[in-house]
């Protein structure tokens, strides 16, 4: 392949006139421009098509969280955080709140949201008199227009699967990694259940100890687990631990 | 006296009939200014004589020499503020031009973006006029006043037709080319008196400049006044017109006279007195607020003025191929339109040039002004001779 | 001459004892010249520079201690903060480095869709240079231009990944997402269309004489003082170093894809300016064979592979033709999901300890013309 700019380049400039070129260069698109548009896009009145991938402020669906803190650990910059608010039944939930002050549109809540709750929104003008009004709560991370479009699948093909000469197998994160139980540390103590944010951990009596009280155990139920690990990482005795399929 | 009605006090007479008028001939600003102050003083008189009839302020007011006084004070006004108005539109049409040759929209507020211009005026006066505690501080303050005096005055001394102008006499170019060249050396100065390490390398800078480009330039004035016959601008112009613009026998000496008139402007290529890039802003570096305005005005009134001088020297000034002056027409402006005109395409190829080019260094720009501009000047010089003496003009 | 009041030999005799003192001009770090924050102190005699001085650090923020703290996804939009103008690269760096950690292949697809992404980062990446040289030699229209251009290839990268700076785009194991709908039209519209842009502002500087005699024949480098100071990318390239990671040293398909080394020996800032220039048009180049290979790859072949969260302990070591020199990160592991020290060697760090060198003889107004072939960049610098 040859080069195409050093093959013609640099030019005796004697020959084109020394600087006519540039002029002519210059006329020819003062001339273009002064019968059609120039290319500013004139922004407060006019604005450019974006896709409806586009990375704007993140944007939350309510109803479809669970409110499991997923996005509050994947954050770089650690600007959302989990509040207690009414749903529409008046049932105190948890759902993320994002500072936007510090907000780095990474769209790691979007990629990392197990539901699929957390979306990008094109919507990128956000200026506010006060850093306080900069804090989005739950409700209002709502944004109207969500598509389908502005999810961020997070598909992953298995090494294994390559291996097995099966790679368009695309899977979710969430549908394989669960947590597994190492039954020497638990202490039943229900933690786990409590932080289930889909309660699939149910506790389950499995005999008596010595002392007569019943043992419990968590029994997790892998069709509704979305892998987000608060039991493992609430666990007080590391009793949990997730398993990473490859 | 009694009088009875104002038409007495305003009456129109004949300009070139009152003895005390100072021009030879015929003076189109002028005329409006007497005008005015006929009718600003004859209602002033008027209305004093209601109060205290025959009083010798209302004679005084309306008699010949003192309308000639008044006259020309509102003349002095109006020709300030055509050439104030023209620099307006040559700072507009610099940012609309080179907005559309970088493809974009430059101004866009009010008017097509004039406004803007005006809307800058008045952002630079709002501004606090500080001084830095180091400068020397007269210097400082005297040098943006002469800069920007010396512009107004050269600015206005270029005259806009046969009927508009301030001084029609012999050496009129050589009195314009005088005032021009002065403000270099005032940049100099006022470079030295800011202390500061940019604002001083600029000031040299300007000195250095102005070595470069004037002698050419000077020997192709003289060229053309040669090829004239004579020094006098109405001369110049009416000699073109006569026989051809001098922009075509003297082609070498109009594209050489162009360089040297963007220099003198200091604008691209050749504003290395003020190279925003290795020095911050040259020699304006410590001037902020109003005088930073000033100076920028000045710098246009420069720009417009040696637009002027290429229209006058080359482009056959306010005259038009088969129209002449457009005498005939006296009651139209014909000829001050024309002559805008010109200046805003010779402006116009000076914005062209600043998008194209680049701005050159020191050592170029000496190299170029005594190696190239200065045998191409001469060569012009030649060339003239041997038409004058082949009997061609 | 003998009408002189002064006889001239007395003059000269003068001269010689006359105590000129050299002036030393601070250039930065709010200096129209420096882009970003950092200062070039010039030593000048007269005009000409005699010493320089570049200082930097003043956008430091502690990016590699910062990086212990995080697990490894994390770090990868920290990776895109490292050089706004350059981020694909870094994050394609980063998470080449991690992959070799673990000792992982990327699939196909993914390596190819890098390659694509970092050319298209490549080519804004040196039109945003090419927009300062156009300010640094004193013409606006080169900058417009340039950025006009620039503002193209970004909407590539809205189209791709949503974002148009800092996009966030490589993972540990592939990429974010599929190339999206039409993605491989319009980036070959964009490319054809900038290929005829290009030669417009190609006629703008390489066809003024203007343009080129303020860069020919000054600050010339020879192939020993670029090694000595360690110069990389185009700048050593156009002192007559023929090296280029991506084809001495391929990474991610590189050796798969056709393209040239643009080599130039005469060192000066010239021909370290048309090296740049002849590299976006091979990048345009590259960018097509890939989009090829991309499209003949299937919309069904993996991307993105599921990589485990623990990097097992070592030492890894990598490094890539970033748009301005050879840019390197060495990783320390031990075990756990957060990299126990992440090291990055970034080009302009070093580059701009050539300041002196390139400086040193050129006169004030050359500065700007001359460092604006290191194509400042001060996030990466600074760290």
């Amino acid at each position: 392949m040859a080069m195409k700019y050093l093959d013609k380049y640099p030019k005796n400039l004697a020959k084109s006139g020394w600087v006519l070129k540039p002029l002519v260069t210059v006329l020819r698109l003062f001339a273009k421009t002064a019968t059609r548009k120039p290319v500013t896009v004139l922004y407060p009145y006019e604005k450019e098509w974006i896709p409806d991938n586009y990375r704007g402020r993140p944007g939350l669906r309510f109803d479809k969280c669970v409110g499991c803190g997923m996005c509050v650990r994947m954050c770089p910059t650690a600007c959302i955080k989990l509040v207690e608010v009414a749903d529409d039944d008046g049932k105190m939930v948890m759902r993320p709140q994002v500072n936007l002050g510090r907000c780095a549109m990474c769209g790691y809540c979007a990629e990392y949201c197990p539901v699929d709750a957390m979306t990008v929104t094109p919507e990128y003008e956000l200026a506010e008199y006060t850093r306080f009004d900069l804090i989005y709560g739950p409700r209002r991370l709502h944004y109207e227009g969500t598509t389908e479009g502005m999810e961020v699948k997070l598909e992953v093909t298995l090494p294994s699967d390559i291996e097995n000469g099966n790679p368009e197998r695309r899977v979710s994160l969430f549908d394989l990694d669960r947590p597994e139980l190492i039954d020497n540390k638990c202490i039943g103590c229900k933690k786990c259940a409590k932080v289930c944010p889909v309660d699939a951990i149910e506790m389950v009596e499995k005999g008596v100890n010595d002392k007569g009280r019943p043992i419990l155990r968590p029994i997790i139920d892998n069709g509704k687990c979305i892998s987000c690990k608060n039991c493992v990482l609430d666990c007080p005795k590391d009793a949990l631990v997730i398993k990473e399929v490859l | 006296m009694q009088y009875s009605s104002i038409h007495e006090w305003i009456t129109f007479t004949d300009l070139m009939s009152n003895p005390y008028v100072p021009f030879d001939t015929y003076n189109l600003p002028f005329d409006i200014g007497y005008r005015l102050w006929e009718i600003l003083g004859g209602l002033i008189a008027w209305l004093v004589n209601l109060i205290w009839p025959g009083n010798p302020i209302s004679i005084w007011l309306v008699d010949e020499q003192v309308l000639v006084l008044f006259g020309l004070i509102l003349f002095m006004v109006i020709i300030f503020l055509v050439a104030f108005v023209v620099c307006l539109l040559v700072l507009w049409m610099e940012r609309k031009v080179m907005g559309r040759m970088m493809d974009r929209r430059g101004t866009m507020i009010g008017l097509k973006g004039f406004m803007q211009c005006v809307g800058d005026g008045f952002k630079t006066f709002m501004k606090e006029n500080t001084i830095p505690t180091k400068v020397d501080k007269m210097t400082y303050i005297w040098c943006v006043s002469l800069i920007v005096g010396l512009s107004c005055l050269v600015a206005c001394m270029i005259p806009l037709s046969y009927r508009w102008y301030v001084v029609d006499y012999d050496s009129g170019l050589l009195i314009i080319m005088a005032f021009f060249a002065l403000a270099p050396f005032l940049i100099l100065v006022s470079g030295w008196a800011q202390n500061n390490k940019y604002s001083l390398i600029g000031g040299m800078r300007a000195a250095e400049l102005m070595i470069s480009y004037e002698v050419p330039m000077l020997i192709i004035i003289a060229t053309v006044s040669l090829m004239a016959g004579s020094f006098n601008i109405g001369d110049i112009i009416y000699f073109q017109n006569e026989h051809l613009w001098n922009i075509v026998p003297m082609c070498i000496g109009a594209v050489v006279f162009f360089a040297c008139a963007v220099a003198e402007a200091e604008r691209v290529p050749f504003d290395i007195a003020e190279a925003e890039a290795e020095l911050v802003e040259g020699w304006q570096t410590e001037y902020a607020g109003m005088k930073w305005g000033l100076i920028m005005l000045g710098d246009y009134l420069r720009g417009t003025v040696s637009c002027g001088m290429f229209t006058i020297l080359f482009l056959g000034g306010w005259t038009l191929p088969f129209i002449g002056d457009a005498s005939q027409w006296a009651y139209l402006p014909i000829p001050e339109l024309v002559f805008l005109l010109k200046n805003f395409l010779v402006f116009f190829f000076m914005i062209l040039t600043r998008c194209a080019l680049a701005r050159v260094r020191t050592d170029q720009i000496l190299n170029i002004g005594w190696k190239v501009f200065m045998p191409l000047a001469v060569v012009n010089l030649m060339i003239v001779v041997l038409l004058k003496d082949g009997g061609v003009f | 001459m003998t009408d002189s009041i002064v006889p001239i030999k007395e003059i000269e005799e003068n001269m010689e004892k006359m105590d000129t003192d050299k002036m030393w001009v601070i250039m930065g770090p709010q200096h129209p010249f420096s882009h970003g924050l950092w200062t070039l102190k010039v030593q000048l005699d007269g005009e000409i520079v005699t010493d320089a001085e570049p200082i930097v650090g003043y956008l430091h923020r502690g990016w590699e201690k910062e990086t212990e703290n995080r697990e490894y996804p994390k770090i990868i939009p920290m990776a895109d903060r490292l050089c706004y103008a350059a981020s694909m690269t870094y994050t394609h760096l980063y998470c080449m480095t991690v992959e070799k950690a673990l000792g992982i292949d990327i699939p196909e697809k993914a390596k190819y869709i890098r390659i694509v992404a970092d050319e298209v980062c490549r080519i804004q990446s040196h039109l945003m240079w090419l927009a300062a040289v156009g300010t640094d030699l004193g013409n606006l229209t080169v900058f417009l231009w340039c950025m006009r251009e620039r503002e193209y290839f970004l909407d590539l990268n809205v189209k791709l990944c949503g974002a148009r700076m800092t996009t966030n785009y490589p993972r540990i194991g592939g990429v974010r997402n599929d190339t999206t709908d039409l993605f491989d039209r319009d980036i070959l519209r964009t490319v054809d269309r900038f290929e005829k842009a290009l030669w417009d502002i190609i006629y703008l500087i390489d066809d003024s004489s203007i343009f080129v005699s303020r860069m020919k024949g000054i600050s010339i480098l020879t192939r020993e003082q670029v090694a000595n100071v360690g110069l990389t990318g185009p700048a050593m390239r156009g002192c007559g170093v023929d090296f280029d990671i991506r084809r001495d040293d391929p990474y991610d398909n590189y050796d798969k894809v056709d393209f040239e080394v643009p080599v130039l020996t005469a060192g000066d800032s010239y021909s370290r300016y048309m090296i740049r220039v002849e590299e976006m048009f091979q990048s345009c180049d590259i960018i097509r064979q890939a989009v090829q290979k991309v499209k003949a790859l299937g919309k069904n072949a993996p991307y993105r592979i599921k990589t485990p969260s623990k990097v097992p302990a070592g030492t890894t070591f990598t490094r890539l033709e970033d748009p301005r020199g050879e840019s390197l990160m060495y990783l320390v592991s031990d075990g756990t999901d957060r990299p126990w020290r992440l090291k990055v060697r970034s080009p302009i760090f070093v580059n701009v300890s050539s300041a002196k060198l390139q400086s040193v003889g050129t006169r004030i107004a050359d500065v700007p013309a001359v460092l604006a072939q290191i194509d400042m960049c001060l996030g990466e610098t600074d760290r």
